[in-house]
């Protein structure tokens, strides 16, 4: 049965070969690149901040390099993890995307932005739950540039500028009473921060081709620190017949970050105030490869197959050395390699059928491997300086056995997913979207685990002339849960009979009942245009996360400390508003607006039973409050202190344009987030103070009952609890299309820019910057707060002949 | 489409079996870690699961030199070169010290009860050929031998003690109970067991013997669980029907050979030079001049006798010089008293005193006395005395009624009564 006409095929074809790798589902929100403020700042997250109702980058850190915080529908018990990082694809395969353990180098850094098309960003259920246990918490799926229609096109951009931070006060410095001197002495404005990127590209009958370079380098705000960039890229697709076509991606990195001593350790190494580090050494390095090959067949009949294989491989390595001054006579040196390596295959095939003029059926079923080995080596060493040698001896030779420390580890993962997915389309009126994936992974003994999801969205302008569109969905997806516990694990207790034997015992017995952490997600949403002026967008969301895997403590009669469960329930449900206003769009002049704020709400539903006697104990009190709530202690009372999630938060973007002239800025804000900052003078040792905290002048008179190295129980004193409100100016960017001049110089465009990046915060937060601390808690030794934020300013140009 | 559709229940059938197929290569063998899934499929493997529970024994009696803190520290004998001794020998067992908290947790003993039970399920269910009969046997009796020990431990130092058994696991079970089941279980062991263990080459080896348990082993340690519940002919009958003169030159001693621990907090080198010793006065107190075996057990310095270590490389618990002393023990508790004054006339050799002149009123106090002097290091003071009755007699901050009440037990720490119904005895609940 001949089902389409031959030319419909060849469209389709195009179709997909413009739009789709294996999953060709269509996103909820798209961000088109070259008509977003860029950041001066590296990487890709920073900017998306304020674009998007829903995703949260969080800035938390101002060293060059890091990567920002990113959210989207994203909640764990554990608010330190990586769990709730949305999954990254890079033309719809995924990537490593996390920061690497040892390096701390963001993966997103990895990409010039005049590299990318558009950023989809994919969160409804209809469409995530054919990601399966990969995403979670939303995707954002990077579209890369293509060649263009013509033989060359050669696109060059650069840009210089300057970081800085503003009313620096040493006061507000996380760290400051903590060798404040030193501190100041690096802090400094005036770190430089450039960027070169060169395109060239093309495309023809043959296909599109498209390759470049580019660099980036950024000094950052302290001194002899800094972050750079080279990258390698190629994108390239050839038409090998007119059924059969190849698409080759590969971006290779090579990225560097070299740390320091004063202003990015925490308060828990010891020290006198430094004098001269210059001999202290933390050199980062990553090369990150992204690479994937695309065959995509049409075999008629309506029907495409396609196959993708990608391979993401971060290798990530460190090298420290700490100089005896700082160590009080001990010299120590590290180094550490952390190699990650992704692959994934998916093939799938799509069948598009019209079974009247009205209903029409795209069909994908296919299957994916996904494939993950994460290997980690180090070596670490310290020893005095009693034999001699000197600070100036970088290289630590001579370690006897005992001085070091060496550790290898590593952790291999598989998935094989097979899925379908279903779009049904009636007129222009109801789209019917459904999806079934079933994700087998290693990590249990019951393989399998099912997605399915339904949505309908009903668009009311045809049948009924109100230019009003509704969604629904509902589905499921999971969250994997880590480490592989169903095989139980035996340990090595101990050498006996000199050293002969071994002994092995049992670390935990096998956990047949492992699984991942499902999630039940419900979705609605209106969307009301008014005219061609304002479109406003409503959308409601309620995820239910169960089954988290945790610890249970045995008594200690049972020879083993601990075996795995599963229970717990945990609830995040918000409503994201857009309001995108295109107000004036005239020839000369024109002014659009993106306005969007999210409100979300967490709740801890259900926990296990016993809870004081499981790993998540320390969640015993939270019981039906939110899992992201700040909890201490009054007395001998545990009392919920605040929050460290905003009630909401969002972006404002405003764009206009003159003639050639157009400028832009975005503000981002929270509101509703508490922060608690520890104290850095009352710390008891709670034994010493006869398990009585102290109450502080001028301090709260909450606590924390922390554990130290030895067991020992410590009193940590809360210093403030503060509002983490705020109102930031994230990016402003002017820019100048020199129409003139390029038509002399027969340039197709030449366009000048000054863009701005972090250059106004407004919040009543103490701090440099409300959003330091990932946590929401600044805790004593500043784990998990980042260095200050700077602004930077910078001039730049972009030319394309 | 229609094309497809003939074949739908094919198609489904298909799926079904690829996703059936794919459960082994959805396993993945982790090389950072060790499953139980397969690992003990072989002789030398299953002998590592047994020398784990040697591991957890050295743990428990070796954690903060607990065999002597259960033993001659606690008794005021030997002094061990640690701060908290101090709180030991003076009875203050429930001080906020986390060495004396420690000490006051059972948790490793379970281990060795866990870990023993394991190498039970493990030799039961390993495939045919994988282990001889040689090792059958070695392995079921040295895991019986020691969850017995390790179960004698916890009604020595507790009392009674919850029940770790798959049967009736977390029952309270009185000290008489748990001592009778640890005797059904040395008894098989000591069926089990052979004199000599077979080292890796297959030679029969004293040094391998030594630290593993063994037919000598085993049964010292049946003779003292009898003795401790008063069955001295039980005891009597073990060690006549075991040792006879065609026995003596197998016979080996056991302790816990010295190595290297994963917990960094276990000592590696408990008999390093001069940490266990007394007072001169003491010393010659309990060792009278002219004793012959002063000059072998103590080097004397100073005011201190310090005890000498033959060999620093175990820790002897169950040491042969002690059958003498059963047999005598065994002996007069099961009216047999002229023969037992021959075997502690033969155990005493060195002594000034002419113990041929003992009377039934007597021997009980020599017996003690000798035990003191020949065990001494073993750990086995303490237990001596609670045995005997004579608690108060030797250990000064305790009435007879504070030892009615528990005071010869240790006090157990707070994450051993942790929601499992147990509470401190009537003496250490005292605030």
């Amino acid at each position: 049965m001949e089902l389409l006409p031959k030319p419909a095929g060849k469209t389709l074809f195009f179709l997909f070969v413009s739009f789709g790798i294996a999953m060709s589902l269509w996103a909820q929100d798209s961000l088109r690149v070259d008509s977003m403020i860029l950041s001066n700042r590296s990487g890709l997250e920073n900017i998306l901040q304020g674009s998007i109702a829903g995703l949260r980058v969080k800035s938390w850190s101002g060293t060059a390099g890091a990567q920002s915080t990113l959210n989207v529908r994203g909640i764990s018990l554990d608010p330190t993890d990586q769990s709730t990082m949305p999954l990254i694809l890079i033309n719809g395969v995924p990537m490593v995307a996390s920061p690497s353990n040892v390096t701390g180098i963001n993966p997103l850094t990895y990409f010039s932005p005049e590299q990318i098309e558009r950023i989809d960003v994919i969160k409804d259920i209809d469409r995530l739950a054919a990601y399966g246990v990969q995403a979670p918490n939303g995707a954002l799926n990077i579209i890369m540039k293509e060649g263009q229609p013509g033989s060359i096109h050669v696109r060059g951009s650069a840009y210089a500028g300057v970081n800085f931070l503003q009313n620096m006060d040493y006061r507000r410095d996380a760290f400051y009473n903590f060798n404040t001197m030193g501190r100041r002495a690096v802090y400094g404005d005036g770190g430089m921060v450039h960027d070169q990127a060169l395109i060239v590209d093309g495309a023809g009958s043959y296909g599109s081709y498209l390759f470049g370079l580019s660099n980036h380098q950024d000094k950052g705000i302290i001194r002899g620190s800094g972050f750079g960039r080279q990258s390698l890229f190629l994108n390239a697709k050839y038409n090998i017949t007119d059924r059969l076509s190849a698409h080759f991606y590969n971006n290779m990195a090579l990225a560097s970050r070299n740390g320091r001593y004063e202003g990015e350790y925490s308060r828990d190494l010891t020290l006198p105030v430094v004098g001269d580090e210059a001999f202290f050494m933390d050199k980062n390095r990553n090369i990150g490869l992204v690479s994937s090959m695309a065959l995509a067949y049409i075999a008629g009949h309506g029907i495409t197959i396609r196959s993708v294989a990608g391979l993401s491989y971060e290798g990530a390595s460190r090298d420290v050395y700490i100089p005896s001054n700082l160590l009080d006579g001990d010299i120590y040196a590290s180094s550490a390699a952390y190699k990650r390596q992704l692959i994934t295959w998916n093939t799938s095939a799509n069948y598009l059928h019209e079974f009247s003029d009205a209903l029409q059926m795209d069909m994908t079923l296919g299957n994916e491997f996904r494939n993950t080995d994460d290997r980690l080596t180090s070596v670490n060493g310290q020893r005095s300086m009693e034999n001699g040698g000197s600070d100036f001896v970088k290289v630590v030779t001579g370690y006897n056995a005992s001085q070091t420390i060496a550790l290898s580890n590593h952790n291999t993962e598989k998935l094989l997913s097979f899925y379908g997915t279903w779009k049904f389309k009636y007129k222009k009126d109801l789209d019917v979207n459904m999806v079934v994936r079933a994700d087998g992974s290693s990590l249990y003994d019951q393989k399998w685990a099912w997605y399915p999801a339904l949505g309908i969205h009903y668009d009311l302008k045809n049948s009924l002339n109100i230019p009003v569109k509704l969604n629904a969905g509902i589905g499921k997806t999971g969250v994997l849960s880590r480490p592989e516990v169903y095989r139980g694990q035996l340990d090595g207790y101990g050498d006996y009979y000199g050293g002969n034997y071994l002994g092995v015992g049992q670390l935990y017995p096998a956990f047949s009942g492992a699984k991942s952490i499902s999630v039940t997600q419900i979705d609605a949403g209106v969307t009301v245009a008014l005219g061609s002026v304002l479109n406003l967008s409503v959308d409601y969301f309620n995820r239910t996360y169960r089954d988290f895997t945790y610890q249970r403590y045995l008594s200690n009669i049972s020879g083993i400390d601990y075996k795995y469960e599963t229970g717990g329930t945990l609830g995040l449900s918000g409503v994201e508003v857009t309001i995108d206003g295109a107000w004036i769009q005239s020839t000369h002049f024109s002014w659009t607006s993106n306005l969007n704020i999210a409100f979300y709400h967490n709740k801890i539903k259900e926990l296990p039973d016993n809870i004081e006697t499981t790993s998540l104990a320390h969640l015993g009190s939270l019981s039906g409050a939110a899992v992201t709530s700040l909890v201490a202690w009054e007395g001998s009372q545990a009392k919920t202190i605040g929050n460290s999630e905003p009630k909401a938060f969002g972006g404002f973007t405003n764009t206009l344009r003159y003639r050639n002239i157009s400028a832009a800025f975005t503000l981002t804000y929270a509101w509703g987030s508490d922060i608690a900052a520890e104290s850095f003078n009352s710390r008891y040792d709670a034994e010493s103070v006869n398990y009585q905290f102290p109450l502080k002048n001028a301090e709260t008179p909450y606590y924390l009952i922390n554990q130290d190295a030895d067991g020992r129980s410590v009193y940590q004193g809360i210093r403030t609890i503060e509002d983490g409100s705020f109102v930031r100016l994230s990016r402003a960017a002017v820019s100048w299309h020199l129409n003139s001049v390029s038509k002399k110089v027969e340039l197709s465009d030449l366009e000048i820019f000054v863009r701005g990046d972090n250059l106004l915060t407004l919040s009543r937060y103490s701090g440099i910057n409300p959003e330091e601390n990932i946590t929401g808690s600044r805790r004593y030794d500043l784990m998990y707060t980042g260095t200050p934020l700077p602004a930077s300013v910078a001039l730049g140009i972009k030319v394309v002949f | 489409m229609t094309h497809w559709m003939k074949h739908w229940k094919f198609i489904s059938l298909l799926a079904i079996v690829l996703l059936c197929s794919c459960r082994k290569s959805l396993t993945v063998e982790q090389e950072n870690s060790t499953v139980e899934e397969g690992y003990y499929q072989s002789a030398p493997r299953i002998q590592q699961s047994v020398i784990g529970g040697y591991v957890d024994l050295r743990r428990a009696l070796l954690a903060n030199y607990a065999w002597m803190m259960y033993g001659e520290a606690r008794a005021g004998d030997l002094k061990v070169a640690v701060a908290f001794q101090q709180q030991v020998a003076s009875q203050q067992l429930t001080a906020t010290d986390q060495n004396l908290v420690q000490l006051s947790d059972w948790g490793y003993f379970y281990d060795v009860i866990k870990d023993a039970n394991d190498v039970l399920d493990i030799v039961e269910q390993a495939e045919e050929g994988v282990l001889s009969t040689y090792q059958y046997n070695v392995y079921r009796g040295e895991a019986l031998a020691l969850k017995s020990m390790a179960y004698f431990y916890l009604a020595r130092i507790w009392g009674p003690v919850p029940s770790a058994e798959r049967n009736n696991f977390g029952a309270q079970l009185t000290s008489e109970e748990v001592v009778a089941q640890s005797i059904v279980w040395a008894t098989e062991a000591q069926r089990l067991l052979p004199w000599l263990l077979l080292n890796d080459d297959g030679i029969e080896s004293t040094a391998l013997t030594a630290v593993r348990f063994n037919k000598t082993a085993v049964t010292s340690l049946l003779a003292q669980e009898h003795l401790w519940l008063g069955n001295g002919q039980s005891a009597y009958d073990v060690l006549t029907n075991t040792f006879t003169s065609s026995t003596a030159d197998s016979l080996s001693g056991f302790g816990l050979a010295i190595g290297e621990d994963r917990r960094t907090e276990i000592p590696e080198a408990p008999l390093s030079a001069g940490i266990l010793s007394m007072p001169l006065a003491t010393f010659n107190a309990i060792y009278p001049e002219g004793d012959a075996r002063r000059a072998g057990m103590f080097n004397i310095s100073g005011n201190s006798a310090t005890l000498i270590v033959q060999d620093a490389s175990k820790v002897d618990l169950l040491p042969v010089r002690e059958i003498n002393l059963l047999f005598a023990e065994a002996a007069w508790r099961s009216q047999r008293f002229d023969e037992a004054k021959e075997w502690l006339i033969k155990a005493a050799n060195g002594a000034t005193e002419d113990y041929s002149a003992l009377t039934e009123e007597t021997f009980g106090d020599a017996l003690l006395l000798e035990r003191q002097r020949i065990m001494v290091g073993t750990g086995q003071r303490m237990f001596d005395l609670i045995r005997f009755g004579e608690v108060p007699s030797y250990i000064s901050a305790f009435t007879e009624a504070d030892v009615t009440k528990g005071a010869a037990y240790w006090p157990l720490s707070a994450s051993s009564i942790k929601d499992n119904g147990w509470s401190q005895n009537a003496y250490w609940a005292i605030p």
